[in-house]
């Protein structure tokens, strides 16, 4: 099937892209602002959790309760979601109902109510949902291990922490708003079935007179300990561990992706045969790649019992280090297969093409092509790996564990 | 989209649904066993199996098992649950004869002990780690407090005694009751030419023996007891009810679905109003699980230990105002429009079609399109649910609860 990208820019420069698809029903859209963790004033983690809940209490002329009520009868399936960088709303419905969501969603990013008595119930979630990381200490040890890696402000949980989120103010979270919605800076996306055309057009009358703050993304500081450990009286001992790599924009991308597969693409691989298969150590292990615009890292997790708690990570952190001594034909081709494969798998699903077109935009100022993205898959070659590998060798890692003694690095 | 059947004189059956403009297709295979089939020497035989499949044949080992499936690009996995174990995967469907013949393969497996002692250890893990997750923990000590010495009761994962008690025998002995070919579904749904697919599953499993691989089946209205469990090391509050419903053969599952919909979903619902929405507890759920022969209705809420006797307040008196006045037609209609808008999503790709295609024919041996389940829906009238909240109160429930604080008397 050819690939076709819609793209229009509005007069405030908010960006909107779309991706038709064939054969559905549905239609996924997507805004990402820069409203993200890093962005908010210092004292103000977790913001981001209490704006997103409180945006959806009533928008334009409707109440949160009649708000609520119609995003339900439309068949709304909405999600949001707060990096270091960026705050995203997202919606999947049925393709009619479109221009009707677009309207709702226009009022809930641009004239929410914020209104004071429900304020206190989404700081309130926001510090439940904090309060109960404790009983998920799987979670938990993602968030540990990215505040030590990450350079401040963008190491900040997005779950926020707990003096922040008690002394946060209806007020401050408002500026926030104000601030960091910068529409000169927003990307729309949306792909599924729609007519382009429409929604531009809407999008126009709603969008392009609102200008832009001049948000700017604020400079890195200094990064954490290299280990951290908190104690808890658990059956499992849960070990995040984080090592630097290039971005998404670094012209080996697609080097560092194949390393991640071979490392724990699929069941055939290191990661999973040595750690799990051939030791029986864990349950649960596996590492993906996660980018900023700046920073970049390969993040892992695995959960063990105490007693085997530090083979596992000595396993772990070996798996990553021996990766230079090289890998066999069979591995990198297992690797290209299994990430043409996700790629199409992904093509299949509206909100997962509206996400990642707004995040290539994002990431690269363009959007590729699924053509384009397999013909860089398979230029990946066994010298191009071994070259990167050669420069980028996981000397450095940053771990974090929960459980009930620390280990060793 | 066109449907196709065929069963082997053995008993197996194959069932595929042709979309030809889908870009992957999925397949997997459906076997009726669970650990509702177990009895407590064995208990989490089921799972530790489903394990021990893809530890591979008498031809291929799990080294070779995994390559195979990493080397066509293969998104796959299995899960086992109370009544099935369900083995699946998607691929480019020029992939599909690989997968299938795989997945075939895999159905003989050749149950090393050496293999089967390594695996313990994961088994073993994996118990641990729901240990840490409390959101898991209380569902599955609900369960056993609901259904007391039903089987629907039972551990999927089995305890650490069971584990660690259970021979390879016991797991051979199992497979050859429960892996029989008239016990298994195999399914495939996308891009694919069903007469292939048919022939290439008769040519490996066609002369698998068939056994008798009954299930007992008695109704069961729960025990309706309460249980307070004192975890010091919590930090939340986390409750579990659950309540009896129909089951999957009864066609009022469609209505029981809704329900969950109208009291427990996580936007709209009397649950999100009376108790997320003011921010008393950050979740609170409700759903329908429709099993065979027997049904529940699973609710689970997560909130701190000073809001409990609020929460148990609360919800008490939505029960009590769900049976004293019904639902309301607009909480009807967001009910429907919110499953039918999930339904039309989830069956846009293969992987999300292949599970409701393949448990519709294990629970009923029919064939329904998506359209079947769209109109099924759109029937229901609000009597329909009214009726339902008449004949299974949610107000009768079992529940299991967990948290830091001791409780001499049951909240709920």
């Amino acid at each position: 099937m050819k690939e076709r990208l819609d793209s229009h820019r509005l007069s405030n420069g908010m960006v909107i892209l779309g991706e038709p698809m064939a054969d559905v029903e549905s239609a996924s859209f997507y805004f990402l602002v820069p409203a993200g963790n890093a962005h908010y004033p210092e004292g103000c983690s977790g913001a981001g959790q209490i704006i997103s809940d409180w945006l959806f209490r009533g928008a334009g002329s409707r109440d949160s309760r009649t708000l609520i009520d119609i995003l339900d009868e439309l068949g709304i399936h909405r999600n949001s979601s707060i990096t270091a960088e960026n705050l995203s709303v997202s919606a999947s419905l049925e393709s009619a109902n479109l221009p009707a969501a677009l309207d709702l969603y226009a009022d809930i990013l641009t004239t929410p109510l914020l209104e004071d008595d429900q304020f206190e119930p989404s700081r309130q979630l926001a510090i439940h949902e904090l309060a109960g990381l404790d009983d998920d200490p799987q979670h938990k040890v993602r968030l540990l291990v990215t505040e030590q890696f990450y350079p401040a402000p963008y190491n900040r949980p997005t779950e926020g922490k707990k003096d922040d989120l008690e002394n946060m103010t209806a007020d401050v979270c408002r500026r926030i708003i104000q601030r960091q919605f910068d529409w000169s800076q927003c990307i729309f996306s949306i792909a599924g079935k729609y007519d382009f055309p429409a929604i531009c057009a809407l999008l126009e009358k709603r969008f392009a007179h609102l200008s832009g703050t001049g948000v700017e993304r604020p400079a890195a500081g200094s990064s954490g300990q290299q280990y951290t450990h908190e104690a808890n009286e658990g059956a499992q001992v849960h070990i995040g561990l984080m090592t630097r790599v290039p971005t998404i924009q670094d012209s080996r991308y697609y080097e560092i992706m194949a390393a991640v597969s071979i490392l724990s693409g699929g069941m055939s691989s290191r990661l999973f045969t040595e750690v799990r298969e051939k030791r029986g150590l864990c349950y649960a292990v596996g590492a993906r790649y996660q980018s900023l615009k700046d920073h970049a890292a390969i993040s892992c997790y695995a959960g063990t019992t105490p007693e085997q708690a530090q083979e596992t990570l000595d396993v772990t952190v070996e798996q990553f280090r021996r990766l230079r001594e090289g890998f066999s034909d069979e591995e990198l081709h297992r690797a290209q297969i299994g990430l043409k494969s996700t790629l199409i798998m992904q093509s299949e699903s509206s909100a997962a093409r509206a996400a990642g077109v707004a995040g290539d935009y994002y990431y690269l100022g363009k959007v590729r092509t699924l053509q384009e993205i397999r013909q860089k898959i398979d230029s990946v070659s066994r010298s191009s790996l071994l070259a990167f590998l050669n420069d980028n060798p996981f000397d450095d890692f940053t771990v974090a564990t929960i459980g009930p003694k620390p280990i060793q690095l | 989209m066109i449907f196709k059947h065929r069963q082997l004189e053995n008993g197996l059956t194959i069932i595929g649904e042709n979309h030809p403009h889908a870009q992957t297709t999925a397949m997997g295979f459906f076997v009726r066993t669970g650990s509702r089939d177990e009895t407590p020497e064995i208990s989490g035989v089921s799972h530790f199996l489903e394990h021990m499949i893809f530890k591979g044949t008498d031809t291929l080992n799990w080294q070779q098992v995994n390559e195979a499936f990493d080397g066509i690009g293969a998104k796959f996995n299995a899960f086992t649950a109370e009544e099935n174990t369900v083995y699946y995967a998607a691929v480019l469907p020029e992939f599909l004869p690989d997968v299938a013949r795989l997945w075939s393969q895999l159905m003989r497996p050749s149950l090393r002990e050496d293999d089967f002692n390594i695996e313990k250890n994961v088994i073993l893990q994996e118990i641990a780690m729901y240990k840490d997750m409390p959101q898991f923990d209380v569902l599955d000590q609900a369960r056993a407090l609901h259904f007391g010495s039903h089987p629907c009761g039972n551990s999927t994962l089995g305890t650490e005694q069971t584990i660690g008690d259970l021979k390879v025998e016991q797991m051979r002995d199992y497979f050859s009751r429960r892996y029989a070919p008239n016990n298994l579904v195999a399914a495939c749904c996308g891009n694919l030419d069903f007469d292939r697919f048919c022939e290439l599953i008769e040519s490996i499993c066609g002369h698998w023996k068939p056994a008798q691989a009954d299930r007992s089946l008695s109704v069961f209205e729960g025990t309706r007891q309460r249980k307070h469990i004192q975890k010091e090391t919590l930090a939340r509050h986390h409750i579990c009810l659950i309540s009896p419903m129909v089951s999957m053969q009864d066609p009022r599952r469609f209505a029981a679905s809704l329900l969950g919909m109208i009291i427990g979903d996580d936007s709209g619902s009397r649950y999100f109003w009376s108790l997320v929405d003011p921010a008393i507890a950050e979740a609170a759920s409700m759903q329908a699980e429709t099993m065979d022969g027997i049904g529940a209705m699973y609710s689970y809420i997560c909130c701190e230990p000073a809001a409990a006797p609020k929460v148990a307040d609360i919800i008490k008196g939505i029960f009590s105002d769900l049976s004293r006045n019904g639902i309301q037609e607009k909480e009807l209609t967001a009910a429907k429009n919110k499953v039918l808008s999930a339904m039309t999503l989830k069956s846009e790709q293969p992987m999300g079609r292949i599970f409701g295609l393949g448990f519709n024919w294990v629970y009923s041996r029919l064939y329904r399109t998506l359209a079947d389940d769209i109109a099924a829906v759109r029937a229901i009238t609000v009597d329909d649910v009214n009726q339902l909240i008449a004949e299974f109160p949610p107000g009768l429930y079992s529940c299991l609860s967990m948290g830091p604080d001791a409780q001499e008397n049951p909240l709920f």
